[in-house]
């Protein structure tokens, strides 16, 4: 932890687990867990890069004897798998649950945390209610609401039931409400309407648990899988974790095909992610998010 | 405007006038209730209901949403069918005890995995805590159908890399990770046991970031001082610094029991529930039952039971998640 050198004045300052392990030994474990982690990823990514005859090979070679990307271009080529299309769907559901989401969370987070009115505690306790109805024991009836709006095999009906998020709400208030009040009185006095204090004051103080909420909730939706395997049916509208799983049955052993598919389906997500490992870090270390 | 002359000082009235404010809450919150009556309480009412109907999309029954008529009211059948020996609730059951063996081994071998090693990774340099933070969360990201798919190769008997590293330090791999009904260790099956390790791969750097966020905020001098009083690292991890995390402990295992309970993705790839049933988990066999049967009365029913399972959990978590002390 520190680099400081040791002095008299701190003797005991290393004196801590990592002693037990000497820092060392704290660094085989680690490097240990790393191999576990990613290997893996490269044994994917390898896979991905090698001939159709090299995978049938047993024993399997782990580095490929001979680098190509003929999965990447069969995969491209086949006109069963209109990839673009594929990340369009996704890429829609995604970023319109992020948007809403965000919209209802953090209109509804500003009222419950800046106004005082007549069953305000009633109704927040409603929506912390929803928190504790997981999404498995009301999927039959949410379908068969899906069959009513005439929504089942459309990628609305992935969109439409999740506009508003229990937690998204409870997340937005906690933050607003450290938001000081002068702020809204300052407006208040220079004229401005309540939705102008949300849409021009509040939200722009957000930014923090906007990102936060927003990089979750476009995780969550991308990786989603059993609603969207209970609502799409045509094949041009599935999401990309759809696609994969019908990839995979029709090409069952072929794993160089597989392996390249689960990559292109992994890339995005990796790549929002990298971008923002500070801010998915501290979202889960403060709240418990997922 | 709302500033008012009074003994010659200006007080400042709270601005804006309340009728403004009220109509705001009013159209801001009514529409969000309303959405949520129809998408959460609603789904969730009926849900109880269809569990005492014998009921199936493909009958138009004729009651209100379709419920009586051809798809009757038929009270607590479908739960006494639960004790059955038929098919359907010989599966059910099956179901049920994977859900509770995959949740009870996925807990503590999950908390054995990252909370030494969150003490590990929080004993480093930042720079490389950091590192070894943003890398072993990977896996968590990631897309649950991809991490099947996955390892679903890796555990391919001849062309799977498991057992090519099994084989290669000269021991006997098993011949069918996945599909062989009559491997079972210790009562669990060893499909369910490949499913659990993909499982624990893939969710253990969620708790790994929380333990570690959580002893970042012990405060360095309570270990100090149990050490100036002559406690070795070994005491002081189980004195202090467990102790001080059993909130954190508390709602990391509530939390890990709830998702595990929950668990379908990675069954439904990797195994589709096999062999013979013996990774079926509740999910796959609330939406089995409900989609692919049309049979949703009996699918409610099982739904409820899960809700049950999960419920109980939940007011687990608010009787204990309080703590009496501060730090």
């Amino acid at each position: 932890m520190t680099t400081l050198p040791r002095t008299a004045s701190q003797p005991k300052k290393k004196f801590r687990l990592g002693r037990l392990f000497s820092q060392s030994g704290a660094y085989g474990i680690l490097l240990v867990g790393l191999l576990v982690t990613l290997v893996p990823f490269i044994w994917m990514l390898l896979t991905s890069l090698k001939s159709s005859q090299e995978i049938i090979q047993i024993p399997p070679t782990f580095i490929p004897e001979k680098w190509t990307f003929e999965s990447y271009r069969t995969i491209f080529s086949d006109p069963r798998v209109p990839l673009a299309r594929f990340y369009l769907n996704s890429f829609f559901v995604a970023g319109s649950r992020v948007a809403i989401t965000l919209f209802t969370s953090s209109l509804a987070g500003f009222i419950f945390a800046k106004y005082k009115f007549w069953g305000a505690k009633a109704s927040f306790s409603f929506i912390l209610m929803q928190l504790m109805i997981p999404f498995q024991v009301v999927m039959i009836p949410a379908y068969l609401i899906l069959v009513k709006l005439h929504l089942v095999d459309s990628l609305w009906g992935l969109i439409i039931p999740s506009m508003v998020d229990a937690f998204g709400i409870f997340f937005m208030r906690q933050f607003i409400e450290s938001l000081p009040n002068e702020l809204i009185d300052a407006a208040r006095i220079d004229g401005a309407s309540e939705f102008g204090i949300y849409w021009r004051i509040i939200l722009p103080q957000l930014g923090a648990a906007m990102a936060t909420l927003g990089i979750f909730t476009f995780m969550g939706t991308w990786n989603d899988y059993l609603w969207p395997l209970v609502v799409i049916t045509s094949h041009e509208k599935r999401t990309l974790p759809l696609l994969l799983t019908w990839y995979n049955s029709v090409h069952g052993t072929r794993y160089d095909l597989t392996m390249a598919a689960s990559i292109l389906v992994l890339l995005p997500i990796m790549v929002v992610y990298l971008m923002f490992q500070r801010w998915i870090v501290r979202g889960i270390s403060m709240t418990g998010i997922k | 405007m709302a500033i008012t002359e009074r003994r010659g000082f200006r007080i400042l009235k709270p601005a804006g006038n309340a009728a403004g404010q009220k109509r705001f809450v009013v159209a801001g919150l009514t529409p969000i209730m309303l959405y949520m009556i129809f998408f959460a309480i609603l789904p969730m009412v009926w849900a109880v209901a269809l569990g005492f109907f014998d009921y199936s999309p493909i009958r138009a029954g004729s009651g209100f949403l379709g419920l009586g008529g051809v798809n009757p009211f038929v009270g607590l059948d479908n739960y006494r069918a639960m004790f059955d020996d038929s098919q359907p609730a010989r599966v059910f059951r099956m179901a049920v005890r994977n859900t509770a063996i995959f949740a009870a081994l996925v807990l503590p071998i999950n908390l054995l995995i990252t909370l030494p090693l969150a003490a590990v990774v929080e004993s480093v340099h930042d720079r490389f805590k950091r590192f070894f933070r943003a890398i072993y969360f990977m896996p968590t990201i990631s897309s649950s159908v991809a991490v099947a798919v996955m390892w679903g190769y890796i555990f391919n008997p001849s062309q799977g890399l498991l057992n090519t590293l099994i084989k290669a330090v000269g021991l006997t791999p098993p011949k069918a990770w996945l599909t062989n009904p009559s491997a079972v260790y210790f009562g669990v099956p060893l499909a369910m046991i490949a499913v659990i390790i993909a499982y624990l791969w893939q969710d253990f750097g969620y708790n790994l970031v929380i333990f570690i966020a959580a002893l970042q905020g012990i405060p360095s001098e309570i270990k100090d001082a149990a050490q100036v009083d002559g406690a070795n690292a070994w005491q002081t991890f189980w004195k202090i610094t467990v102790p001080l995390l059993k909130p954190t402990l508390l709602f990391v295992c509530v939390l890990t029991m709830l998702s595990s309970l929950q668990v379908f993705v990675i069954f439904d790839v990797m195994t589709n529930g096999g062999p013979r049933n013996q990774t079926t988990p509740l999910v796959m066999s609330i939406y089995e039952n409900a989609f692919r049967y049309q049979n949703m009365g009996w699918a409610a029913a099982i739904s409820m039971v899960l809700f049950i399972m999960i419920l109980i959990i939940t007011i687990i978590q608010f009787r204990f998640l309080r703590t009496d002390w501060e730090y």
